[in-house]
């Protein structure tokens, strides 16, 4: 579903992904794991359109993405939870959901779509008319996630979503992406919690200092020394 | 800058001696008034320029200094009939006084900058104006000096105005190179850039701010002491209106404000200009021009006339033949002469930094939860963790860019905590951020100087601090660099120059964020060599990372941290075998 | 100081009123541009000055109705004020250099009035000037009030829009971080056009208010940067009701002052609050 070839996107003068190609196929709950620096979030955020990639193809079902304007990527159907959550601090928890299905794609279906996220978050019911800046961390990725879903996506981003949790939080947070990929949505997260994420994920890549190095199922990738090495020098 | 030289002053006060001679040429009367003209403004621009230009604080009050100075030689000679010369040093000094006040009070609110510092002043303006205007300073008619007899300095009344506004000038002009070269200047410039990392540096940021704030008052007060004879009609509408703080603003931009003679050349540049459209009906067509011109210099050249002509001289010497040698070559080749040691020899049973209870939060957010750390003296202490526990808090507290909200921190017997950040350095802590932070628009090499001169080396002038800086760019390798701009670097040369600068105040403590994020596998070889190389010269050091196998290879002991608290401390392969670790790290203990 | 007797004090805090809604009319969209786009408009200033000079052409040259000319100097100031923004976003302005391409501007306009109008003080007579009606022993003339209902129904509206539309709302999500509002479909560059547009037809309507209620002079402009930017910063940067109430309160106290002493320290007041917000309010802009 959506493809990317041969990625090089710099932070300002220094390269931070090299030649990357990936697939992300329809349905599926796709992780890509990495030391910190490795250009997980960099990745993400081009995918999302947040970045500019120098060079290479990113398309979704066809539709080419590489040069297009970063408000069109969410109209086609690409919805992001940013790393560190990044809610509108200063409105309401209703607010930011309604943002989230701002495209006129989601606007149509806005009032089924809250349904839906509340049944899948009941905590959120009591704190929709509270500040989103208010709410603790665990509540605010809850939002994130919800205002993500709003915008009906075709495929959902995460970045590191268990930045700055509880591990106990964490856990549920994995639950409800868990749900979220069964109900049929196409999830692909990054992630520096390693066996967070090879636990719910059905594939995985592993990106170190810019480039893919390895890519298989979690079982299989948790095995392999190289791995292990790489997170705990052992 | 070499400060050594003392050609610019000499040319200054040259051009100066040249121009006292021109009311013997006997001129017409219109050219004294031009010049008088000329001179004034490059006196105001120039002493604006000291604070704002420099230090970056753009103050939109500067009318309000130069009118108190107006104002403090109309009541004197005007309505207490003190000779005219007599009024002047006091019409420098109210001023000065009245700008520290409301500086020592300003500079201590944080937020208080940019935008905000410009509106405050320009409040500041209205408020005099009007206290002025109310009370017996004034009261309403304004004040008149014709009576005032002018002091026989020129042969004409004229050139008398002449005489005094180029001694003005030239006095300013020196002053304003004087401080671009000195300790002072660099100091400004550094906040300038960044005010927070320039006071984690070593720089006494608010006494500085006060100092040019100061200067810069004392001389625009000069200049309405003497404008208030000139004019010899005094009106608290006249002299308080927003023409002076916004044609000083333009003038200076025109020229550029990183750059003692950039005020002058604008002030020049528009004199001419509004006079020469003045001098026919076309008053109002010279201010839409001044309007048009500064629209235009914002849009095209916001640096500045002489940054411009700075920059294009600057890249056509860059291109000669300094081409990045891989530093691996330098040091592993060539081994260069490493500084003298610091005075620290190793002492692993030494504790050097002690932290207690140390805690940090942040409206509510507890970022760092009461630890309790020893880093004994000649060690390379990694600091570890997952994202968000804490590590960058720890660092930030020690070197004093937060506050403590709990606990202590004592370096050597002598307690850290509750220091401004500069004294913090330069009792002989440095840091390097995990982000480099240099200083923009200071040259490579200035930026090193900047730490030997405000740490803990206690350089003491301009010119040791340079060759301090070049000596430490030689080890970091980045010598062949030291005339060119941070942004010119990459990220690999920047962290390098981010060490340099660490070092030049020769530590006793180095604190490392993260400086191997982001490099590419031969890049963090140089590091962690050059790291090697810091310790082996006497200095402790804090090391973050997560980069495993640097942490490994380069530590001593490590201590893990985990959502602000101290999870486990000892010797590296055992630490990272623990159970809790492992759980901290995985979420889960893996097989 | 002798204290006024209680008809004359009400009057003077009835006037601080009216002048103080001018001051909200004039922040609200100073506010706006500074609070969502991070854009300082001084021109604004000459902005409302020109759309007053030329409320004052239409009227009494043009023989039109003051309230009438609202149709073309609005649509006309919303276009002047979208091309000003889109010229300062194609050069990236910091908000500081924004401040200062603005003063240009400034300039620019007030040389242009000056050459057109002369430095004449110039006063609209329109057939709203004489009339005032009575409440009990006050005195409310007409000009002043138009100004209160409308920046009261202005500021309202402006409410409104941010508060309950799509627009307003990603309106203010843009303004608080940028890239996620994009990634969310918020078209910045558009909307920051938009809202540029709506600042400066704000400022002609305030513009067309002075012209009915004050005598126009080039000089003035600059009088009215304090007090406004002070309503600003005490009602908050990007609040649709703030520079109202901010401007009211300055009105007000101003109005007690100078009955209370001497016209002459009303200024006084508004900066001193405009200092003490600077420095003590927490967490400004």
């Amino acid at each position: 579903m959506l493809e990317v070839r041969d990625l090089d996107v710099a932070y300002g003068a220094a390269p931070a992904l090299w030649n990357v190609s990936l697939d992300v196929r329809r349905g599926e709950l796709l992780c890509v794991v990495g030391p910190n620096g490795a250009g997980k979030t960099t990745l993400i955020n081009t995918i999302a359109g947040l970045n500019r990639a120098r060079g290479g193809r990113l398309s979704i079902d066809g539709i080419d993405l590489t040069r297009l304007a970063p408000h069109r990527f969410c109209g086609c159907g690409i919805a992001i939870v940013p790393e560190g959550r990044r809610l509108f601090t200063h409105m309401t928890v209703r607010e930011n959901l309604e943002l989230g299905s701002f495209v006129a794609s989601a606007r149509a279906y806005r009032q089924a779509s809250l349904d839906g996220v509340l049944q899948l978050f009941p905590a959120l019911n009591a704190r929709l008319q509270s500040r989103a800046g208010e709410l603790s961390g665990g509540q605010q990725q809850m939002v994130a996630i919800a205002r993500a879903l709003m915008a009906r996506p075709k495929l959902l981003l995460l970045d590191e979503p268990s930045l700055g949790l509880s591990p106990a939080i964490v856990e549920d947070m994995f639950d409800a992406i868990r749900r979220i990929n069964a109900d049929g949505m196409t999830v692909m997260l990054v992630e520096q919690n390693v066996a967070m994420a090879l636990d719910v994920s059905s594939r995985a890549y592993v990106l170190e200092e810019g480039r893919i190095v390895a890519e298989g199922e979690p079982r299989e990738l948790a095995a392999r020394p190289e791995i292990r090495r790489a997170y705990l020098g052992l | 800058m070499n400060a050594r030289s003392l050609r610019v002053p000499i040319a200054i006060v040259v051009c100066a001696s040249l121009l006292a001679l021109m009311p013997r040429l006997g001129l017409p009367a219109f050219y004294d008034s031009l010049f008088y003209l000329a001179f004034h403004w490059i006196v105001l621009a120039t002493s604006w320029n000291i604070l704002s230009g420099y230090a970056g604080y753009f103050s939109f009050g500067h009318g309000a200094f130069f009118g108190v100075g107006l104002y403090t030689t109309a009541t004197l000679s005007g309505k207490l009939d003190w000779p005219f010369l007599a009024t002047l040093p006091l019409a420098a000094a109210v001023p000065a006084l009245l700008g520290v006040a409301l500086g020592a009070v300003v500079f201590r609110v944080h937020r208080v900058r940019g935008e905000l510092f410009a509106l405050l002043t320009l409040a500041v303006t209205f408020v005099i104006a009007t206290i002025v205007l109310n009370t017996r300073i004034d009261g309403g008619p304004g004040i008149y000096l014709n009576a005032v007899p002018v002091p026989a300095i020129g042969p004409t009344q004229s050139s008398t105005f002449f005489l005094l506004a180029l001694a003005a000038a030239t006095a300013t002009m020196l002053i304003a190179w004087a401080v671009y070269v000195s300790k002072l200047g660099l100091g400004l410039f550094a906040i300038h850039d960044d005010e927070d990392a320039a006071e984690v540096m070593g720089v006494p940021t608010y006494g500085y701010k006060l100092a040019a704030f100061a200067i810069s008052c004392a001389l625009a007060g000069l200049a309405g002491g003497i404008h208030a004879l000139f004019i010899s009609y005094v009106t608290a509408g006249e002299v308080f209106s927003i023409t002076v703080p916004l044609t000083v603003v333009l003038m200076s931009v025109l020229g550029g404000t990183r750059h003692w003679a950039g005020p002058a050349i604008g002030a020049t540049a528009i004199t001419a200009l509004l006079y020469f459209s003045t001098a026919g009906d076309h008053a109002v067509l010279g201010k839409a021009a001044v309007g048009a011109i500064l629209v235009a210099a914002i849009l095209f050249m916001p640096e500045g006339i002489l940054e411009r002509v700075q920059r294009a001289l600057r890249k056509r010497s860059a291109r000669g033949p300094a081409t990045t040698r891989a530093p691996a070559e330098t040091s592993l080749a060539s081994e260069p002469a490493a500084p003298a040691a610091a005075e620290v020899l190793v002492r692993p049973d030494d504790v050097l930094l002690r932290a207690r209870n140390l805690g940090k939060s942040f409206s509510g957010l507890r970022a760092l939860q009461g630890v309790d750390v020893d880093v004994r003296a000649g060690e390379i202490l990694g600091l570890i963790g997952p994202n968000g526990s804490g590590k960058s808090t720890f660092i930030n507290v020690v070197s004093g860019h937060y506050a403590a909200t709990t606990g202590d921190v004592v370096l050597d017997g002598r307690k850290l905590t509750g220091l401004p950040a500069h004294r913090i350095a330069r009792a002989g802590v440095a840091r390097t951020y995990q982000i480099p932070r240099p200083f923009r628009h200071l040259s490579v090499r200035d930026n090193v100087a900047v730490t030997a001169l405000f740490g803990h080396a206690r350089v003491r002038t301009r010119a040791q601090a340079d060759a301090e800086a070049m000596k430490w760019l030689a080890f970091a390798g980045l010598e062949a660099k030291a005339d060119a701009h941070p942004d010119d670097l990459n990220l690999h040369q920047r962290k390098f120059l981010e060490l340099a600068r660490a070092l030049a105040s020769r530590p006793r403590l180095v604190l490392l964020d993260e400086v191997l994020c982001g490099l590419t596998p031969t890049e963090m070889n140089d590091a962690v060599a050059l790291i090697r190389r810091i310790r082996d010269q006497g200095a402790t050091i804090v090391f973050v990372e997560h980069v495993m196998h640097a942490v490994l290879a380069l530590t001593d002991r490590i201590v893990v941290f985990n959502q602000g608290e101290l999870l486990a401390q000892g010797r590296a392969e055992q630490v990272m075998r623990e159970p809790a670790v492992l759980t901290a790290y995985l979420g889960r203990a893996h097989a | 100081m002798t204290w006024p007797s209680l008809t004359l004090l009400s009057q003077s805090i009835l006037s601080g009123i009216f002048v103080g809604s001018l001051y909200g009319l004039l922040g609200l969209g100073l506010g706006l541009s500074w609070g969502l786009l991070r854009l300082i408009n001084l021109a604004h200033f000459a902005f409302a000055f020109l759309a007053a000079y030329l409320c004052y052409q239409l009227a009494s040259g043009g023989r039109m109705d003051p309230l009438l000319t609202l149709v073309i100097i609005v649509p006309a100031f919303f276009a002047l004020g979208a091309a000003l923004h889109w010229l300062m976003t194609r050069f990236a302005l910091t908000p500081f250099n924004s401040l200062l391409l603005t003063f240009g501007v400034t300039g620019i306009v007030e040389a242009l009035i000056q050459t057109i109008w002369t430095a004449d003080f110039r006063r609209l007579e329109s057939h709203y000037a004489h009339e005032k009606f009575r409440i009990g022993a006050l005195f409310v003339p007409v000009p002043e009030l138009i100004t209160l209902v409308l920046a009261v129904a202005l500021s309202l509206g402006v409410w409104a829009v941010l508060r309950y539309t799509d627009l307003g709302k990603a309106l203010r999500a843009a303004a608080e971080d940028a890239p996620v509002a994009a990634a969310f479909g918020v078209d910045q560059r558009m909307h920051g056009i938009v809202l540029a547009g709506t600042c400066s037809a704000l400022a002609a309507v305030a513009g067309v208010c002075l012209a009915l209620t004050f005598t126009l002079a080039p000089s003035q402009i600059y009088a009215w940067i304090g007090v406004v930017f002070a309503a600003v910063m005490i009602g908050g940067l990007g609040s649709a009701l703030g520079p109202l109430l901010g401007g009211v309160l300055i009105g007000v106290s101003e109005a007690i002052t100078m009955a209370v002493t001497a016209p002459s320290w009303a200024p006084i007041v508004s900066f001193t609050l405009l200092i003490l917000i600077l420095l003590f309010r927490p967490g400004k802009a």
